[in-house]
């Protein structure tokens, strides 16, 4: 599994040198369906709730996401650069120093080296990348991409635990749903806040 | 009565708001709806029923039975509202429908997140009434506000996923202990126990940080100004008294379970972070000329305050209690006051209005009144609670906290007033025309106002006990 792991980084690391919005979004697909593997290496059985998860990981996070933020970029003709990071020396070292902070805080957590310690290293660089784009972006597309990927590290996160055999389906069902509505609205507000104009005297209409 | 029963029946009447009627029925339904909620809340508060219902994913405890009152009782008041602004205002009535729907899913998220007994289940509740009150932050046409609505989805999201990841620690802090985790919040308080491992300091920390964001205390408030100010009066009560409070009640429960044990854990946090708010909303406070950020910046520091008096522990506890239920009551008075303020002059500028008193009887006594209690002025319940948590804080040789805390408060009551009184006294700055002031619109104001005072002069014996037991819950006396 350290392997599939280790590839999981690179696919969160990689999307950060290359600044197409393609690759964003290619990143984001690969994040989905990589952790899709890993929690197949890691459950090995089948079950209601395993099925949940596989559905999660790779419907929501690895097609409907990306293929829903794809559609609406295409539609608008967008640029085919787009950083999610700054551009420059600073920025890349301090993407790999949080890696490595990741990892470092990773054995503090987990002090015999194992697949559980390189999860939650790998989940703590996603967590971590994740707020690095939505501290250096304003962009609606960059700051949607940031929050995707924390909510990947966080999913990532919880596959490492005991804790979802303690869970109702209803409930697991109910944070999927919620994964779902958030894409949709990421979706919205990719629409809305880069077309939206302000019509004219709008502010002077009353409010409830 | 089974507390399901409370987040059903929103939802079940959401549909009848959406119906195609002239006149819509939306208004109506609304106050039906939060008329319906009130009374329930106040069966489910002094009945008799208790304990874990529906295989212990509900609870009815006293937090429950309190807060179900105070955020039913602020909705029926917004619905009110919301029903006189659009008889009186009938261009108001385009899209009242899409409000209705919206309003009442939140509603019934925000009870189902009250009576959960279970982590992940508060925290499904609390993303569902965020998903509920983002679209309603936009106004047709105006960019600002669909800015404001991406940026608190943003932080909301970002900030309930760092509460995830602490519960998801907090799962680990057991298996760690070599027990099973559970997230069931009473059987946790059964396994709790011993000294604190890291996995359960991270874990805390991270639930406190991602409800910090959701009740707008530093470093991850910048979301709230721009949120209360663009959304309509109406949708920023909802978020001030509702949401603000269903994020405290995770909070609260989550304190009361790990700290029982080890009351000083998280304790210097809450402190400094308190602190860092309070610091943040005052130089804000000091800079604004916008009457709704003002207010939208005294939730920060109400949220400091509610951060330091958890940070204080037992001896502060009723205090924060009546601080917080105080300030459901004047966030909703002073926000619907200046959402007609607002219509009736066109402008949030403080420097552009005037002559309050004279021009708007009931908005200008509501503001006058609404500050005072804001500020922490006897006999409202905010100076009880204010007192209660100064004198926490002494006794338990907070000093350098105590004096610090009573800086920001006279800044902040002197920036407050040096906007606020010019706008309620002197001459009117602009003659505008509008019809006369119904005592039925300030009716919801009113009984805001009432259980203001009554929480500082008299407490009904049935409605103190209720704090009392919240209170002792939370390790006080």
């Amino acid at each position: 599994m350290t392997s599939l792991l280790v590839g999981l980084l690179a696919v969160l690391l990689l999307p950060l040198f290359v600044s197409t919005w393609r690759t964003s979004l290619f990143g984001l697909a690969c994040q989905g369906l990589v952790m899709a593997w890993i929690a197949y290496r890691i459950e090995g059985r089948f079950s209601l709730d395993h099925a949940l998860t596989f559905f999660d990981l790779i419907v929501v996070r690895g097609l409907a996401a990306p293929l829903a933020l794809y559609a609406v970029l295409r539609r608008q003709n967008a640029p085919r650069r787009s950083d999610v990071i700054p551009p420059n020396m600073l920025s890349w070292t301090l993407a790999i120093g949080l890696v490595l902070l990741a990892f470092r805080f990773a054995g503090i957590l987990v002090p015999e080296e194992s697949a559980a310690q390189t999860l939650v290293a790998v989940s703590a660089s996603g967590l971590l990348l994740g707020f690095l784009v939505l501290a250096t972006q304003a962009g609606p597309f960059a700051q949607i991409v940031g929050a995707l990927r924390v909510e990947n590290a966080i999913a990532l996160f919880e596959l490492g635990g005991d804790h979802d055999r303690h869970e109702s389906p209803v409930l697991h069902v109910a944070q999927i749903a919620i994964v779902a509505a958030s894409v949709v609205l990421f979706r919205w507000y990719l629409v809305t806040l880069s077309t939206g104009e302000a019509t004219a005297d709008a502010s002077e209409r009353p409010a409830l | 009565m089974s507390p399901l029963l409370m987040a059903l029946v929103p939802v079940v009447l959401a549909p009848a708001c959406a119906a195609r009627t002239r006149p819509s029925l939306a208004p109506l339904v609304l106050v039906g709806a939060g008329t319906v909620e009130v009374v329930l809340s106040l069966i489910v508060a002094f009945g008799r029923d208790s304990g874990r219902t529906l295989g212990g994913y509900f609870l009815v405890d006293p937090t429950a039975r309190l807060f179900l009152v105070v955020i039913n009782l602020v909705f029926l008041g917004v619905a009110a509202y919301v029903w006189n602004r659009v008889r009186t205002v009938p261009e108001l009535a385009v899209g009242i429908e899409r409000f209705g729907v919206l309003a009442l899913l939140f509603l019934g998220a925000a009870n189902l997140a009250v009576v959960s007994n279970h982590l992940v289940g508060t925290w499904v509740s609390l993303e569902l009434t965020t998903l509920a009150a983002a679209p309603l932050i936009v106004r047709e046409g105006i960019p600002s506000s669909r800015r404001a609505s991406w940026h608190y989805f943003l932080f909301s999201s970002v900030g309930l996923g760092l509460a995830f990841v602490g519960f998801l620690c907090l799962a680990r802090s057991l298996e760690a202990d070599g027990l099973v985790p559970t997230f069931f919040l009473d059987e946790l308080a059964g396994r709790v126990g011993g000294p604190p491992n890291t996995w359960r300091k991270l874990g805390l920390a991270l639930v406190f940080l991602g409800y910090g964001t959701k009740l707008g205390l530093a470093p991850m408030y910048s979301w709230l100004p721009e949120a209360y100010d663009e959304a309509p009066p109406a949708v920023t009560v909802l978020l001030a008294a509702v949401q603000f409070n269903c994020a405290l009640v995770g909070l609260l429960r989550v304190l009361s379970v790990y700290r029982a044990g080890n009351p000083e854990l998280v304790a210097d946090e809450l402190l400094v972070i308190g602190l860092a708010s309070m610091a943040v909303s005052t130089a804000s406070i000091i800079a604004t000329r916008n009457i709704k950020r003002l207010i939208a910046y005294a939730s920060i520091n109400h949220a400091g305050v509610i951060a330091i008096g958890l940070g204080v522990g037992k001896g502060a506890s009723y205090g924060v209690l009546l601080y917080v239920v105080s300030n459901a009551f004047i966030k909703a008075i002073l926000f619907l006051t200046v959402g007609k303020i607002k219509a009736h002059y066109r402008t949030k500028d403080t420097r552009e209005i005037g002559g309050l008193i004279k021009d708007l009887p009931y908005s200008g006594l509501f503001l006058m009144v609404g500050t005072f209690a804001l500020l922490g002025f006897p006999p409202f319940g905010s100076f009880l609670g204010e007192l209660i948590i100064l004198s926490g804080l002494v006794q338990s040789g907070q000093m350098l906290v105590f004096a610090t805390f009573c800086l920001l408060i006279t800044a902040t009551f002197v920036a407050t007033g040096r906007t606020v009184f010019p706008m309620i006294w002197g001459e009117p700055k602009r003659h505008v025309t509008w019809p006369r002031q119904t005592a039925l619109a300030a009716a919801p104001k009113l009984v805001f106002l009432v259980a203001l005072l009554a929480m500082g002069i008299y407490m009904p014996p049935a409605v103190n006990t209720l704090f009392r037991q919240v209170a002792a819950s939370l390790g006080g006396e």
